[in-house]
């Protein structure tokens, strides 16, 4: 136990005590204050201007005018906050909230009311207008009145050119939208500012009443504790599995190992380093958890956690660390260098990512049959049993026992297939081993 | 307690149909040096990484310090691999003072242990710099040391002398008899023939897995040929039509700085001895030795390519 003990110490202070680990451990949450308040500024195109020509057909005669009177007041700051608070009041789509980010200076062209359509079309791919022409628009005849025996509304037909880009729709289709409305209250001898005062109901915050007391309601909490902790696992498995990769294929490299195998076995060598790596990942877990907990402490929020999930947490580690972290490191005993380790590590990095990708639908129905199915199966179960704890329909106990039964069955499997694959593997130099050779290893050893 | 260091009985190792070493029947007694000489691929690197239990034989048994296994007892062995390396990243006295630790050397008086042996090599002053920053005698040098850090009771160097240049050759020379001297049982693989020749007591050649020659050196060495003089000329100059017309030589050739007079069938050696001394004056004069490589090229030669059928002598002249 002793030289388990050795190799685990020097392979937590050799990463440990080092810039690597320090920039590796600062880079995550430095890209997640990045993402946070950066990345919009970054992403979010708030100078972006739709600007060109939009060619309108109305048959109604009533909601060219309508569109002249919208397009221009869309110029007007004042006409912008008032959309907004509508749209805050539940008048408008997203995809108006969205076009908002966007300034719109349209330039309407006026067609008469019995244009050829197909002709018009032709307009817009004419080529190098003096202004781009974005849109046809061809309203319905039965848009702001029904015809004769109907009760029900049309819209407009859209034309575009090829590769428009998605806000010059989405800024044309809120541009219509308003001036088709107006059309029709008009019509209707309706008071628009009227109405939408009537219909405006803005939006509430509730008040979450808990044991410990009452206080606002996190929007958003019950996505972002899951994918928290479900995050904080695969970032701690990951972390530790890749740190055992790097240096098993660096020992086989440098031609340290047979120095090391003249003083402990392979199963030593195996046990300490993963030892020494559980350390290093546990370390890095443990500050990020601590950091997550003085957050939500700092914001009155650590109510809402449910201190059990840290447990869970540790539970679900163990489990997906020596499953996994096992499988890197007899990939690394296997590969001759990092290249080669990295395409043997293909299958295992697509089952890694599959938590990533599944995490949105899992965590929006926890109980989903996709998510009872991923919470089942090796190596990815602790992954999705985690998210689902965390999740607001935690599942039933049974679950949780089974898929911790399941994870540890899976764990001592890994952990034999990879000490065979370790054996043989660590002092095998050459032409790189396909997974057929591994299978013969794990046959062999 | 066995009086054998290492007892390997009938020991086979295969490697994909290829096998390595084929029943191989070894005794090395405690405190003995031996020498493992063999061309490459001979087997050499394999039957050490089984002495080391690094690979487990498929066939035969292995005892090494008495017991069944390396494993059991390799806080006593030192090793120093063929294909050998440091952490490139580690100091030089923390990366021996693990090494030491891993062989069970308590970490008491480990320091100043490791820094006197590091002055010993002569390499006062790198203790504190990386792996990666020494030269490759330097490296070496480390290496070896790690090897002896513990004082072994068994010292297994593979290919220990391969890169080094001749003072470091001479270094390790005396660091291996001093391990001898001290009680260490000593094994190493080399291709190198005269280190083997002057350092060793004993030398086991192995030959496409087979052992071909285990015997002492004294005994190796002692045939001489009677149809072949060493000659050296007193001036260093002779001359060869001269040696050439007596009637005795059959031919006459320089090597390395001395002659090799070959004599004809049926001569007697010491009355070629006196017709040569009658020509030429010489500085020394005797009948021709075998040296070490003179046996290796002739078991492990191109001429002899079904060599090593059997496992015994039956080739080693």
């Amino acid at each position: 136990m002793s030289k388990v003990w050795q190799i685990a110490v020097r392979e937590f202070v050799a990463t440990v005590f080092t810039k690597g680990f320090l920039i590796g451990l600062l880079i995550v949450p430095l890209i997640g204050v990045v993402l946070v308040t950066i990345g919009p500024r970054l992403f979010g195109d708030r100078n972006r201007t739709v600007e060109g020509e939009i060619a309108v057909i109305d048959p109604t005669g009533v909601v060219l005018p309508q569109v002249r009177s919208v397009i221009s007041a869309r110029r007007s700051p004042v006409a912008v906050t008032e959309l907004i608070e509508r749209a805050r009041a539940g008048d408008a789509s997203d995809m108006v909230l969205n076009a908002l980010g966007a300034a719109t200076r349209l330039t309407l062209v006026e067609r008469p009311a019995g244009a050829d359509v197909e002709q018009e079309k032709l307009w817009l791919n004419e080529p190098m207008p003096a202004a781009p022409h974005l849109a046809l628009i061809v309203v319905h005849a039965n848009a702001v009145e029904p015809t004769l025996g109907s009760s029900n509304l049309g819209s407009y037909d859209l034309y575009v050119p090829p590769r428009l880009d998605n806000r010059v729709e989405i800024a044309v289709q809120g541009v219509m939208r308003e001036a088709i409305i107006d059309a029709r209250t008009d019509v209707r001898d309706l008071n628009r500012t009227e109405l939408s005062l009537i219909m405006s109901v803005p939006r509430v915050r509730s008040t979450t009443v808990g044991a410990d007391g009452e206080r606002n309601t996190v929007f958003g909490l019950n996505i972002v504790i899951p994918a928290a902790f479900m995050g904080l696992l695969i970032m701690g498995v990951m972390f530790a599995g890749q740190g055992m990769l790097t240096t098993t294929v660096e020992e086989k490299s440098n031609r340290v190992i047979e120095v090391l195998l003249s003083a402990v076995s392979p199963m030593q060598l195996m046990g300490g380093k993963l030892l020494g790596h559980m350390g290093i990942s546990l370390l890095a877990m443990s500050l990020y958890l601590g950091f997550g907990l003085v957050a939500l402490t700092t914001f009155s929020l650590f109510g809402l956690l449910d201190v059990k999930l840290i447990l869970y947490l540790m539970i679900f580690y163990l489990i997906a660390f020596f499953t996994i972290g096992s499988l890197m490191m007899a990939i690394g005993s296997a590969a001759n260098e990092m290249r080669e380790a990295q395409q043997l590590m293909m299958p295992l990095m697509l089952a890694m990512m599959l938590p990533w990708m599944l995490w949105w639908p899992m965590v929006q129905n926890p109980n989903s049959t996709l998510a009872v199915a991923v919470s089942f199966v090796p190596p990815i179960n602790s992954f999705g049993m985690l998210l689902r704890l965390a999740s607001a329909e935690p599942p039933p106990a049974w679950q949780v026992w089974l898929s911790i039964g399941i994870g540890v069955a899976g764990a001592f499997a890994a952990l034999w297939v990879a000490a065979k694959v370790f054996r043989v593997g660590i002092l095998m130099f050459g032409k790189a081993p396909d997974m057929k050779t591994l299978v013969a290893w794990v046959r062999a050893a | 307690m066995s009086n054998s260091a290492i007892e390997l009985s009938a020991v086979t190792k295969t490697f994909a149909g290829l096998t390595a070493v084929d029943k191989l029947d070894l005794q090395i007694p405690r405190g003995a040096l031996y020498g493992f000489i063999g061309p490459n691929g001979a087997g050499k690197t394999t039957t050490i990484r089984m002495i080391m239990s690094i690979l487990l034989p498929d066939a035969g048994n292995l005892r090494v310090l008495g017991l069944p296994s390396a494993l059991e007892a390799k806080d006593r062995i030192g090793y120093l691999p063929e294909e050998r390396g440091l952490y490139r990243k580690m100091k030089v006295a923390p990366y021996l003072m693990f090494i030491a630790k891993l062989k069970g050397v308590s970490e008491r008086g480990l320091k100043e242990r490791v820094y006197a042996a590091i002055e010993r090599i002569g390499l006062k002053g790198v203790e504190n710099k990386r792996c990666e920053e020494l030269s490759k005698g330097m490296s070496q040098k480390i290496q070896i040391l790690a090897a002896i850090i513990h004082e072994p009771a068994l010292l297994i160097l593979d290919e220990p002398f391969s890169g080094l240049d001749p003072v470091s050759t001479r270094l390790l020379k005396d660091l291996i008899l001093a391990e001898h001297r001290r009680g260490a049982t000593v094994l190493f693989s080399t291709h190198v023939m005269p280190q083997a020749e002057e350092i060793c007591d004993h030398v086991v050649m192995i030959h496409r897995g087979h052992k071909v020659l285990d015997d002492p050196v004294r005994t190796i060495l002692r045939p001489h040929d009677s149809r072949a003089l060493t000659f050296e000329p007193l001036d260093g100059q002779i001359d060869l039509g001269a040696l050439h017309a007596l009637p005795e030589v059959e031919r006459c050739i320089a090597v390395n700085g001395h002659y090799e007079i070959g004599l004809r069938d049926g001569v007697s050696a010491s009355a070629a001895m006196r017709s040569v001394l009658g020509v030429v004056p010489a500085a020394r004069i005797e009948l021709k030795r075998r040296s070490l490589e003179d046996v290796f090229v002739s078991i492990a030669g191109p001429d002899r390519g079904s060599a090593g059928g059997a496992n015994g002598k039956a080739v080693a002249a």
